[in-house]
């Protein structure tokens, strides 16, 4: 980072002590730099004549409205799978080639004995369309795209192997606390295999977020895998977890009796 | 009485009291609001957004993780609020703000020249790109420490500073150019 780009952290006071240790001492022996800062400087406070806009009260009305109306009115569950037909362009576009693909088959071989052949391939290929969007997106860097990876790779039915170990990756090593939740109700939907039950239990420990600990315990009870009540019980009586955590392993070993 | 962190008052909103969305709602709403004005220029939608925003904490609570910053995450829904609105205006006729200052009131030299510079300033903002016009209102508006932008923005510290001082020389260079200087 240059000097001048300094200048912006150093007017908010954001520096760290040697940070701005160094860049005072610069400042002293640069003229040029001290013009810079002085201009931006009456230019920064400048921006405090702007007004400090207010929201109309009626906004407010409107928010304690709605509120009261839901907190009298019980909370609407978890989106089905309906409403994930609210998609984004390029699923819309994805969906569309599939189906147009779809609509070129079944048309060709409405007549044929191979209909139910070809419906098969093109599942097939659906399913393989799906795994590579997957795992393109788990690989991404923006935390919004691994979202949407575990989403596709949670739509995959019998995924490959590569599909769950990605999904498992990211639910114990994803630097996004939403990407690990979200990896926990995709893998929960794989929990036939006992591989990934295994995995889930394992999981829990490794995880720093209380919050992702409770979601695999919750996934474990929705499961019913009553080999976690070991776990379950270690973890109910380990002082070193969060409070919650403790408590929710031992409704889960309740539930797993 | 000592107040209630907002990690904590959240926590109680994921385990279903949602009324004590509220507590948030007091605590956040008008810098929200002057955020996503700053990014819309509209009064009527940045309102309807600070709503949305507050519905869609209710909504996806249980992501939030309390051991981060509640003002990152919710900073980072009401971005998110703010790109779905412009992607659904998209090719629509920019909304016209009825607040927007103007005055045909006579008024002193030196008090028309203050008003003139600041609208000239309102303008110099409005006609950033988005990207700076972000990352400014964030760290001149928003009480907001630079690692808490770089979470929001999801980029190093490093490239925070970067961006605001060149979001910042661009404000100086439109504002000089509206008032018909040279920038120096």
């Amino acid at each position: 980072m240059n000097l001048e780009e300094m200048i912006p952290p150093y007017l908010a006071g954001q520096l760290t002590p040697t940070e701005k240790a160094r860049f005072e001492a610069e400042l002293s022996g640069n003229a040029a730099l001290r013009a810079e800062v002085e201009h931006l400087r009456e230019f920064w406070e400048a921006l405090d004549t702007l007004p400090k806009e207010q929201p109309s009260a009626a906004m407010r009305a409107r928010f304690y409205q709605k509120l009261n109306e839901l907190t009298k009115t019980p909370q609407p569950k978890a989106p089905g799978w309906f409403s994930k037909w609210n998609l984004r362009p390029i699923q819309q576009f994805g969906l569309g080639l599939v189906l147009f693909t779809m609509g070129i088959f079944v048309g060709h071989a409405v007549d044929s004995s191979r209909v139910s052949l070809q419906i098969a391939q093109l599942h097939d290929e659906v399913r393989s369309m799906r795994q590579t969007v997957a795992l393109s997106l788990l690989d991404r860097q923006s935390a919004n795209a691994r979202l949407e990876g575990v989403s596709w790779g949670s739509q995959v039915e019998r995924p490959d192997r590569e599909v769950s170990t990605a999904l498992l990756t990211a639910l114990n090593h994803d630097a996004n606390v939403n990407v690990r939740l979200s990896s926990v109700d995709a893998l929960e939907g794989l929990a036939g295999d006992p591989a990934i039950r295994s995995a889930l239990v394992d999981s829990i420990p490794t995880q720093e977020s209380p919050l992702v600990q409770i979601a695999l315990i919750d996934a474990l009870v929705q499961i019913h895998d009553t080999a976690a009540s070991v776990e379950l019980v270690k973890i109910s009586r380990d002082p070193a977890y969060n409070p919650n955590v403790r408590q929710r392993a031992g409704w889960g070993i309740q539930k797993l009796q | 009485m000592e107040t209630q962190t907002d990690s904590f008052v959240m926590q109680l909103v994921q385990i279903g009291e949602t009324a004590r969305l509220a507590d948030l709602f007091e605590r956040y709403h008008v810098p929200l609001f002057r955020y996503l004005l700053h990014l819309t220029g509209n009064h009527a939608v940045s309102e309807d957004l600070v709503q949305e925003v507050f519905f869609r904490v209710l909504k996806y609570s249980r992501s939030y993780d309390p051991d981060q910053s509640f003002a990152v995450w919710l900073y980072q829904m009401a971005r998110n609020a703010h790109f779905d609105h412009m992607r659904k205006r998209r090719g629509e006729v920019p909304e016209e703000d009825a607040r927007e200052m103007r005055s045909s009131q006579p008024m002193p030299e030196e008090l028309f020249a203050r008003k003139q510079d600041t609208l000239f300033l309102r303008k110099a903002l409005q006609q950033l790109p988005e990207e700076k016009r972000d990352v400014l209102v964030l760290s001149r508006f928003q009480n907001l420490r630079y690692e808490e932008i770089a979470r929001i923005l999801e980029c190093e510290v490093g490239t925070v500073k970067v961006r605001v001082y060149r979001a910042l020389k661009q404000l100086r260079e439109t504002f000089c150019e509206l008032r018909g200087e040279k920038a120096l």
